[in-house]
């Protein structure tokens, strides 16, 4: 067989209705899907949705994913490195500032936080005093000043307000204000303080957890929980052209749709083999496409693809009956009858499969075109 | 520290008072009720996980006897058992005394029953009367269930329920809506001490059959049952089948009634003279005639449904409705019994009585007493049936294929203890945990083999088509089986065209409307996916609601065809040019013309 027949061979008939063969295949074993959540327990503990709900926070096209993940790639003349992976680990990790003390005093009189830096620590997450101070000072709400033995002194400038519930209504009003105001300033301070000792000082934001690991080629690359694509390509060493994040809405903003088209089959292929199930990449690609074709992504059901449809009568036949004959109305939409639903709603042939070829041209016409004289140049 | 709740009383749902010991509390209260203090109806619990006691006195609650044991003795003692062979004393004596005691479902709670003398320990405040009373009344008119999986109990239970037997002697003076009566109800080889004490022989629900454990031919394969068509003949599972009719004489606003007699020709909905060719003159149909579908039963005429406007003063016959009864589709049989009588309200009320016989066929349903149901796949005459040397005939096969995953071994001692039972001559005990599965196993093997049979119940048989002795040794055997309700006859129906619905022009639905079946959602995308166009077509549009309307092409309205001039014409341009006939679904005319009535103009452009 010629590599052009076998490729023929492999192509879909003209009139196919992948797009329901799609559905159907897809739809089918996803009823088979264990509904259960595995809960792995582990060192590498970096837990992620998986099974039917992930599939449906695909497929529903959910602007937060519960559990973005990513898979950072070092540039190749670095990857096989230890030290060099674990230096970029550092940049990405994020460190708080309560993981670098061992223990903290706080003033609340005096606004005043006492940090108590523990060398241990600092050494763990190899850091220094000094960035630490450094990082601090930058933040223009407080200032710092440096005690004796690993201490740092940090004064409050600035209090963030927070938001008054609101109170019943009481007779003397004024007077408990006062007494409320003053408590309010003083749990105002707690609550500075707690997001002080929740700073991140070190590391991207929004990555919760990076693990560095080996594959079998011994690259080097980095695994985390939590997701910022944006933040992590400008980083210096790291693989632009191989980073992955599971977001298809990040991809999306970075690299476009095309590879956010290409997110979108990889999840869901990720998915479906995880469970153990095997579905023809054709349908999961078309699902793909059909998702992105409008060149974001779109959802699969009313608010995105299905309302998309060109067809009056196969978007009322669907859901929101009325919206869509009002608007039908408003506008004066036409109904072209070229998809599968309006025309079995108003009794015509389907334009799939055997309904798709129509006759072109009458035998008797064939006839006269035939005994017409070729006209004369 | 923290203190010690009080536990708080209630009574009936009321909050009462509140307990420091709760325990004691509701002993003392449980020993009065034991000393005929308290009336015996009442029960109380004390309930650990809320800290609360709950005392119940109200109606409603469904309770169950037990002997109470008091320091690993039951109270129920040997004297007292003396006493009760001799009928001394009676049951009631016992609760007075408080040796037995009546507990509700929230007392039952807090129990430790057990289920014999012999488990009694010194944790155990009760004991079973029997050890079969944790069963259900059903099951415990069963026999052997203690060897069945507990998942067949259920099963089982909901098979008897559906049996047909002597459902009431007085079958013949009532009008059952519904009522089956078996011709030859038999008496179970084996049965239970529930059984007799409800006295079900006289009330018994099946026949004995002679049961052989093997295949035949793929037709008894998942479920199938073959039968033996010569003993079905001779009346086995023959049964009789009632079904009653009832209409009344009803009374409208302006002195208005329904009658009963024969419908005149002018009366609107007239079925034609056939239907009422069976009628006696007062419009009621006649003893003990056959009647087949489509005859009246009843007679009756109804005043019209809407008061019409009184247009001259002429003095021609009142207009009326037929609203006879008429006999269900699909159904014949003799007519059994007519009951004329009055009801309360003073109007005359009729009952009609239909019985035919129903001689098991194939697609009918059977069960034995052991979850074992099956449908007839085929009525085989005695002389193609295997049969043994000693010429015993089974009356069923079933296939062996059914014990093994459902562990009905009851099915299997039944059939041993069966065929045991009907060669000595004698009933024999089943009832549940009466005694134990070894020993019964030997008692019908000794009587088995006393009469020159394998002790095990294995037989050689010859097949009957052929002649030739099987291979291997079949097990035979006797086993109680039921006939279900579930039959063909009451169910098959099939529709090629029918009546079809007003609104939508669409077939109707179910059985007693002839209707068509549905061509759902999920059956159009799989056509879909295959591509079958025209399939779906003919499915969605010729086979259902595919009507002719008239399309204007100027102005997209829909007109229609005057027959009288013989043209079509599209009413909103007053035209009769450029009007195409197209062919649509009517439910789709239907959507256009509700659009319509919502003020939007849906236009059709047609083109070729």
């Amino acid at each position: 067989m010629s590599e052009e027949s076998k490729k023929n061979k492999f192509n879909v008939q003209p009139g196919e209705a992948v797009g329901i063969i799609a559905a159907q295949s897809i739809g089918e074993p996803g009823t088979q899907f264990v509904l259960r959540v595995f809960h792995s327990a582990g060192v590498l503990s970096l837990v992620s949705t998986k099974g039917l709900p992930r599939l449906i926070e695909l497929i529903d096209a959910r602007k937060k994913p519960k559990s973005p993940a990513m898979t950072i790639y070092l540039e190749k003349n670095i990857s096989k490195s230890f030290d060099d992976a674990a230096k970029i680990l550092k940049k990405i990790e994020k460190i708080k500032v309560s993981d670098l003390i061992s223990d903290f005093s706080e003033d609340l009189e005096a606004k005043t936080l006492v940090l108590n830096l523990n060398k241990d620590k600092l050494e763990q997450y190899k850091v220094t005093e000094k960035s630490v101070f450094n990082k601090l000072s930058k933040n223009t709400n407080i200032t710092v000043s440096e005690l004796e033995n690993n201490k740092l002194k940090v004064k409050l400038k600035k209090i963030k307000k927070l938001k008054q519930p609101k109170n019943k209504k009481s007779d003397n009003k004024e007077a408990k204000n006062d007494q409320e105001e003053k408590e309010f300033s003083t749990k105002a301070t707690r609550v500075a303080f707690v997001d002080l000792l929740n700073l991140i000082i070190f590391g991207i934001p929004k990555i919760d957890k990076a693990v560095l690991k080996e594959n079998n080629e011994n690259e080097f690359y980095i695994v985390t929980s939590g997701s910022n694509l944006e933040e992590v390509i400008k980083l210096e060493g790291v693989d632009k052209s191989r980073c992955y994040c599971n977001d298809p809405f990040e991809v999306l903003n970075i690299y476009g749709v095309e590879a956010a088209r290409n997110t979108i089959l990889n999840e869901i292929k990720t998915v479906l083999d995880e469970e153990n199930i095997t579905v023809s990449v054709r349908h999961m690609s078309l699902l793909a496409d059909t998702m992105t074709f409008y060149g974001l992504i779109k959802s699969v059901g009313r608010k995105g693809i299905a309302g998309k449809k060109e067809s009056v009568f196969a978007r009322a036949a669907y859901e929101e009956t009325v919206k869509h004959f009002i608007n039908a109305a408003v506008f004066g939409e036409e109904d072209k009858l070229r998809g599968v639903a309006e025309n079995i709603l108003i009794g015509k042939q389907i334009q799939v499969g055997t309904g798709r070829v129509k006759l072109v041209i009458k035998n008797s016409d064939l006839k006269k075109l035939r005994e017409k004289p070729k006209p004369a140049n | 520290m923290k203190q010690e709740e009080a536990t708080k009383v209630y009574l009936d749902g009321k909050l009462l008072t509140s307990v420091n010991d709760p325990k004691s509390f509701a002993n003392e209260i449980r020993q009065n009720r034991r000393n005929g203090l308290l009336p015996n109806e009442v029960n109380i619990v004390y309930l650990k996980s809320i800290n609360e006691v709950h005392i119940n006195s109200d109606r409603g609650r469904v309770r169950k006897p037990y002997i109470i044991v008091e320091n690993g003795k039951s109270r129920l003692n040997d004297e007292l058992k003396q006493k009760i062979k001799a009928k001394e004393i009676d049951f009631n004596y016992l609760i007075r005394k408080g040796i037995i005691e009546y507990l509700d479902a929230e007392e039952e709670e807090n129990i430790y029953a057990a289920l014999d003398e012999k488990s009694i320990t010194k944790h155990t405040t009760h004991l079973e009367i029997d050890p079969a009373s944790n069963l259900g009344l059903t099951i415990n008119a069963s026999v052997f269930p203690e060897y069945n999986s507990i998942g067949r109990h259920p099963i089982s239970a909901n098979f008897m329920k559906q049996s047909q037997g002597m459902y009431l002697s007085n079958f013949n003076n009532r009008y059952d809506a519904r009522a089956f009566v078996l011709y030859y109800p038999q008496m179970p080889l084996i049965n239970s001490t529930a059984f007799r004490s409800l006295n079900l022989k006289k009330y018994s629900n099946g026949q004995n059959f002679v049961v052989a454990l093997t295949t035949y031919y793929g037709f008894n394969m998942a479920d199938a049952i073959v039968m033996n068509k010569s003993s079905i003949d001779r009346g086995l599972g023959r049964s009789v089948f009632f079904r009653s009719y009832n209409d009344e004489e009803r009374r409208y606003p302006g002195e208005q009634k329904d009658h009963f007699k024969v419908p005149a020709p002018t009366t609107e909905g007239y079925l034609g003279e056939n239907a009422y060719s069976k009628l006696g003159d007062d419009g009621l149909i006649e003893k003990e005639l056959d009647i087949n579908e489509g005859d009246v039963l009843i007679g009756k005429v109804s005043p019209p449904r809407f008061l019409e406007e009184q247009t001259s003063f002429d003095v021609g016959e009142e207009r009326s409705r037929d609203n006879s009864v008429v006999l269900r589709s699909g159904e014949q049989g003799i007519v059994d019994n007519v009951m004329l009588t009055e009801t309360s309200g003073a109007t005359k009320l009729v009952k009609v009585k239909i019985r035919s016989i129903k001689v098991p066929q194939i697609g009918d349903k059977f069960a034995s007493r052991h979850g074992q149901k099956g449908v007839v796949s085929l009525l085989l005459p005695q002389e193609d049936m295997p049969f043994s040397s000693n010429g015993i005939i089974p009356d069923l096969l079933l296939n062996p294929h059914s014990l093994p995953s459902r562990m009905t071994f009851g099915h299997m001692l039944e059939m041993l203890g069966g065929k045991a039972a009907a060669l000595s001559g004698q009933y024999f005990d089943g009832t549940p945990f009466s005694s134990n599965g070894k020993e019964r196993i030997e008692e019908y093997s000794k009587i088995l083999g006393d009469f020159n049979f394998d002790k095990l119940g294995d037989e050689e048989l010859y097949d009957g088509r052929t002649g030739k002795k099987f291979h291997a040794k079949i097990f035979q055997g006797v086993v109680y089986y039921n006939r279900l309700w579930h039959m063909v006859s009451l169910k098959l129906q099939v529709r090629s065209r029918g009546p079809v619905q007003i609104l939508t022009h669409q077939p109707t639905e179910g059985k007693p409307r002839k209707g068509g079946l549905k061509f759902g959602e999920l059956e159009r995308d799989a056509l879909v996916g295959h591509g079958a166009s025209l399939l779906i077509k003919d499915r969605m549009l010729e086979q259902s609601d595919k009507s002719e309307i008239w399309v204007c092409k100027e102005c997209g309205d829909i007109g229609y065809y005057d027959y009288i001039k013989r043209v079509p014409i599209c009413l909103a341009c007053n035209s009769t040019n450029n009007i195409e006939k197209v062919e649509i679904s009517y439910a789709f005319k239907l959507l256009l013309d509700e659009l319509k009535s919502l003020h939007v103009f849906p236009k059709l452009n047609i083109n070729e």
